[in-house]
């Protein structure tokens, strides 16, 4: 159940890691691209070019060995014959390596035999040609010793002349043929390399178009959860928000809507909301309750001394509210029920004396508890007479009245002081003259009306 | 398309590519001559020491720019009053480029294998003072003597000497080990040697990261790829390096080397067993007109095996004037007046190339007939210095202070005399240094009266380097190029 809360979490989760999973796969991507670009160029840089540069030096070495070749046929002394000897071996050597290099970065694209047959031609060439210079210019010295060349010399130089043309010949021949093979390899390197640049051309076309597509992608996917989480949250908390903004919020009014976080919190809500109005209700009853006690006597529900008091002063200060009569009445002997029954008895005889007051007594009289067992009544607009002849009937019920208070039976009897038509502005001592008419009959006997006019 | 393509890849490469500025942190170093392998315990080939001393491998000690001892992997040491005990106190917390610990244990494994005659270390015959060498606890190290020998703090620091480390030393060759500054990433063939700089390494971050040391041999194609290099620590001072010292760019310094150029000459040849014959040769090379090769520089002339830079030196230059006439009467005493054939090995380094040239060309002029016969490096060092397979060889002596090589038995010369070893013997027990001195100017006279070799002259080296390029050492008193001290000028 408490893992539904969580529905919310999960699903922006969900859509946040597509989102960033969609850019993952755009920098994944972009990365890549980047290091296959990098790894083409380097292999461009580090391979192809330097195969380049190394098949381009063996074009100019393989033709650089004529030139130095040149250098040897035309050496008159031992000193620059060994000199161009040194230099050719120098490109030889240097031929051998560049073609060594040229296989590393070609690879399986080189003829490397026909290649090193060029070269090896190429080599036994210049050693016969060193041996003929060699030889004819050991016979330039005999010639220069002798003083006179002899025929035979004169034969010999020729024929070694001639040998050495045919040689130089050969030579060229092989230095062509092994620049025209160095060339090819130039070209198809050029090729590879072009080739190679227009593949990656491609690669990374298609691959700027896929991450296009992905860059939109994340794009969306961002819209869609900004989309989402507005819908979701924000809109949800708006209405919450604007729900408890009301002046008086009930509990149904709060919408409780899904089975996620935002439900659990708008569910948390709206038991708060009926908590606070069930607590407000109560107040406005305690509020009422307090009202009634401050002018109501808590035993009887009738009223106290304090609001007796308080609308006796107003009807002092009203106007032609009529002539008015007031009585004082009182439990006889009271305290012996109280002494002999208990309080609680006491309390329910003077309750159920009340009631009787209550029903007997007309509507229009204002009645109120003003002691233990003494009342006290203010009648307006009737006569004396008639306001006599009610009380007498209410004396003479609750004398005849059997109170049942728990298991107890009993009878008591009512003294009233009947004070009449106090029409003036002192209805505090109309009261006092009623309750002297209250003295009175309690002094003749108790259980009896006795009534005064009062005058003013 | 074409320009919102340039755009996205510019976006790119501005977010991957954008930390670059790799020249500030990197040196191009051409070493001419291609060395047979990257363990300079077991080659004198001067190329791998200069690629790898205080590089890739380091020494308990190590010699400045000025030729000084220096504490390295040896923080100090200690030396007892007769001079037969040293206690060396090892730097702690190095690591190897293995990720081993350097301790003393690893120390006395590296300087036992350095003595012992198995392990093939050719310059062994330099520690022969060494009695023992035993680890003290993890730090320490106790070195101690049959006799005493000042020369051994310097020569702990030259580049035999370095410490290598058990688990990796069968492998130095290729994928050489050690503590330096920096580790060893590739040699593939025909490409450079590349080092990177050790994250682990103990000292403090040079401001050079990366090196690439190439080795191209042969004139010609050097001529043609000098300016693809920052620094050209160690050419001869040919033509065509001179061209290349013009432009702007580079600054070119003359180098004070240890090397005395040689015309080396093989005692196991019945001629050349002969002192009347090497004689004979002494007085038929024109030495200073072989100076000709080299266009602008003057190297002293020598007459001995000794540097002009040793306080001890005696000039004995003109003890064999150029006299072809008084070398063909020596050659025709010595029974060799028809004539004398001997095989010329020429070496790759440019002055070889140049004055085997010259020398031939001398020689013949005697009637000594001279065949001439290249030799690649490795070639050289496999049939001339160790297989001893050659008549004449001509080649600098890099190494300083070296007479002692007159003495050993096995070395290419094939020269034996128990004058000079018991010369030797007391040069190496005089702690005097006016003694000292003496007995090797008695050394010095009786190397040349015995003509061992056509001696010639101090090596002249030229360093060319980028103007920017600092930090190089302007004199070469061993075999070094020590990246960490190279910096480029902001």
């Amino acid at each position: 159940m408490r893992a539904l809360y969580y529905s919310l979490t999960k699903r922006i989760a969900l859509l946040t890691s597509f989102g960033a999973l969609v850019l993952l796969l755009v920098i994944g991507l972009a990365l890549v691209s980047f290091s296959q670009y990098k790894e083409t160029l380097n292999d461009v840089a580090e391979h192809r070019v330097q195969a380049l540069l190394t098949a381009t030096r063996l074009v100019q070495q393989a033709e650089g060995m004529v030139n130095a070749s040149a250098m040897l046929l035309l050496a008159e002394d031992h000193f620059t014959r060994r000199q161009a000897v040194f230099e050719l071996g120098d490109r030889q050597e240097w031929i051998s390596r560049l073609i060594e290099q040229l296989q590393y970065y070609q690879k399986d694209s080189i003829d490397l035999n026909a290649l090193e047959n060029a070269q090896t031609a190429l080599v036994d060439n210049l050693n016969t040609v060193n041996r003929l210079v060699r030889q004819r210019i050991a016979l330039h010295e005999e010639v220069k010793a002798q003083e006179t060349a002899s025929p035979a010399v004169i034969k010999r130089l020729e024929a070694i002349t001639a040998e050495i043309t045919e040689v130089i010949r050969i030579n060229r021949d092989v230095s062509r043929e092994l620049t025209m093979m160095v060339g090819q390899q130039v070209s198809q390197i050029r090729a590879t390399i072009l080739n190679e640049v227009n593949v990656l051309n491609e690669e990374m076309a298609s691959r700027q178009t896929l991450l296009f597509y992905l860059g939109g992608l994340a794009l969306l996917t961002v819209l869609l959860v900004v989309i989402y989480i507005n819908h979701s949250v924000v809109g949800r908390v708006i209405r919450l928000q604007q729900v408890l903004s009301r002046e008086r919020v009930q509990p149904m009014h709060v919408p409780v809507e899904g089975r996620d976080e935002i439900a659990w919190m708008a569910k948390s809500i709206r038991r708060y909301v009926e908590k606070i109005n069930n607590n407000e209700t109560r107040i406005l009853e305690m509020n009422d309750e307090l009202s009634f006690l401050a002018s109501h006597d808590a035993l009887t529900k009738l009223y106290n001394r304090h609001y007796f008091d308080r609308k006796i002063h107003e009807m002092n200060k009203a106007e032609n509210i009529g002539p008015l009569s007031a009585a004082m009445l009182d439990i006889d002997h009271f305290k012996n029920v109280n002494d002999t029954y208990g309080h609680d008895v006491g309390d329910q005889v003077i309750c159920q004396f009340a009631q009787h007051l209550q029903a007997v007594l007309p509507a229009t009289a204002l009645l109120a508890r003003v002691g233990g067992e003494e009342f006290a009544v203010i009648f307006q607009r009737l006569d004396m007479e008639n306001v006599a002849s009610i009380l007498e009937q209410c004396r003479i019920q609750i004398a005849e009245t059997l109170f049942v208070a728990g298991e107890q039976r009993l009878r008591v009897t009512t003294s009233i002081g009947l004070a009449g038509y106090c029409d003036c502005d002192d209805l505090a001592a109309c009261l006092k003259q009623a309750d002297q008419a209250l003295y009175q009959a309690k002094r003749q006997g108790r259980n009896q009306l006795v009534k005064e006019t009062y005058g003013c | 398309m074409g320009v919102s393509k340039i755009r996205l890849w510019a976006l790119l490469w501005l977010l991957f590519a954008w930390p670059v500025g790799a020249s500030e942190t990197h040196v191009g170093i051409e070493l001419h001559l291609r060395p047979p392998h990257l363990d300079p315990t077991l080659t004198p080939a001067a190329s791998v020491a200069e690629a790898t001393y205080n590089n890739i491998y380091q020494g308990l000690t190590r010699i400045n720019r000025h030729g000084e001892v220096e504490p390295l992997l040896a923080d100090s040491w200690e030396v007892s009053a007769d001079g037969l005990r040293y206690v060396f106190s090892l730097k702690p917390d190095v690591l190897f480029h293995n990720g081993q610990p350097f301790d003393a244990q690893v120390a006395a494994f590296s300087l036992r294998r350095l003595l012992d005659p198995e392990a093939g270390n050719p310059q062994r015959f330099l520690f022969s003072s060494i009695a023992s060498v035993t680890p003290l606890g993890r730090d320490q190290l106790e070195i101690k003597l049959h006799r005493p020998d000042s020369l051994l703090l310097f020569r702990l620091g030259l580049s035999a000497a370095v410490i290598v480390e058990p688990e990796s030393v069968a492998n130095n060759k290729t994928a050489p080990v050690g503590t330096g500054p920096y580790e060893f990433i590739s040699w593939k063939p025909m490409q450079a040697v590349e080092l990177r700089f050790f994250s682990d390494y103990w000292g403090s971050q040079p401001p050079i990261r990366q090196a690439s040391i190439s080795f191209t041999p042969n004139r010609i194609e050097m001529e043609s790829s000098l300016a693809e290099v920052d620094f050209y620590p160690n050419l001869s001072p040919m033509s065509s390096v001179i061209q290349l010292a013009k432009r702007d760019d580079y600054l070119l310094n003359d180098v004070i080397t240890e090397g005395e150029t040689l015309l080396v000459l093989n005692h196991a040849h019945p001629a050349l067993a002969d002192r009347r014959v090497r004689r004979a040769l002494s007085h038929a090379v024109d030495q200073r007109g072989l100076l000709t090769i080299y266009p602008e520089a003057r190297p002293p002339l020598i007459g001995s095996h000794f540097s002009p830079l040793h306080p001890a030196y005696i000039d004995l230059s003109d003890r064999y004037p150029y006299d072809p006439e008084r070398a063909r009467q020596l050659l025709a005493e010595a029974g060799y007046s028809e004539g004398l054939e001997l095989l010329f090995k020429v070496p790759p380094p440019l002055y070889a190339q140049q004055g085997s040239l010259h020398i031939a060309e001398d020689l013949e002029a005697v009637g000594v007939q001279v065949q001439l016969k290249r030799a690649s490096w490795p070639q050289w060092l496999a049939d001339v210095f160790q297989g001893k397979a050659y008549d004449l060889t001509l080649i600098a002596h890099v190494e300083p202070l070296d007479l002692d090589i007159y003495a050993r038995d096995d070395y290419y010369f094939n020269y034996h005399d128990e004058t000079f070893n018991q010369l030797w013997r007391e040069i190496e027990r005089a702690t005097e240094k006016i003694e000292r001195h003496r007995l090797l100017q008695t050394a010095q006279r009786h190397l040349a009266e015995e003509a061992v070799h056509v001696f010639l002259h101090m090596r002249p080296q030229k360093s060319i380097r980028k103007a920017g390029l600092m930090g190089t050492w302007k004199n070469a008193p061993v075999p070094a190029i020590v990246i960490e001290e190279l910096y480029w000028e902001k």
